[in-house]
């Protein structure tokens, strides 16, 4: 059985930005967020990732009841839209 | 009595000369008032990225100062993006992975670009980048809209 290489952490990167343009107004409505399906995803795993609770997956799976109809089966490439947290 | 033919040409010349010059200003003034010919009205631009350049340090235009796609493990890598076009809010995301996909840090930011803008993303690892490729992924409102790849070398 080869070995594999154990992944890096990245929970400690900082991260920022700035722009030459205004910001939008608070109240304007904000774009969907969206998410595109990687090998390995599962709802709880991007609910981790994006929320940083796998238990908020039924969030997302709520929010793509069109596309997603059995919560356990997602595909690579698949984009789901990411209500706010 | 017969007229003097030098009467006759002098008097005809000056009616001439006269009328001449009450209508030269009438027709001076009717070039000057005339309509300027009209302009194609300025079209407006959809929003669109122009360029995504990688360094590590940026100025004051947000822009990065030296673009380069090879880092040390201690750079802060920032991602300067170009854009045109004017919207009332466009969500701008930055989406940087390591290797085979592994997310490295997502962030987005909501602006309201007027005309050409620069918006900067930029992350940084206190205890140093981990070696190998990485890869950038921009998207404005969910789309892609550009990418760029670098690697951390020791």
């Amino acid at each position: 059985m080869p070995d594999e290489k154990p992944k890096p952490s990245f929970g400690n990167v900082q991260s920022g930005g700035s722009s030459t343009a205004p910001a939008a107004p608070a109240n304007a409505p904000a774009a969907p967020r969206t998410y595109t399906v990687v090998a390995g995803d599962s709802l709880s795993k991007i609910a981790k990732k994006l929320y940083g609770d796998g238990n908020k997956w039924k969030r997302i799976f709520e929010a793509n009841r069109d596309t997603v109809k059995n919560p356990d089966l997602i595909h690579p490439g698949q984009v789901l839209k990411i209500p706010d947290a | 009595m017969v007229s003097h033919p030098l009467r006759i040409w002098s008097t005809s010349c000056l009616t001439v000369l006269a009328i001449c010059g009450a209508l030269a200003p009438l027709s001076a003034c009717k070039r000057s008032e005339e309509a300027p010919a009209p302009q194609a009205a300025p079209q407006a631009v959809a929003f669109h990225v122009t360029r995504v350049d990688l360094g590590n340090a940026i100025g004051a235009d947000k822009k990065v100062t030296a673009p380069s796609v090879s880092f040390k493990p201690s750079d802060t890598i920032y991602a300067s993006i170009s854009s045109e076009g004017a919207a009332a809010n466009v969500s701008l995301s930055a989406r940087w992975t390591f290797e085979d996909g592994q997310l490295v840090n997502e962030s987005t930011q909501i602006i309201a670009p007027a005309g050409p803008a620069v918006t900067e993303f930029h992350i940084s690892k206190p205890d140093g980048w981990p070696a190998g490729k990485y890869k950038l992924e921009v998207s404005a409102n969910g789309k892609p809209a550009g990418a760029a790849e670098f690697t951390v070398t020791d």
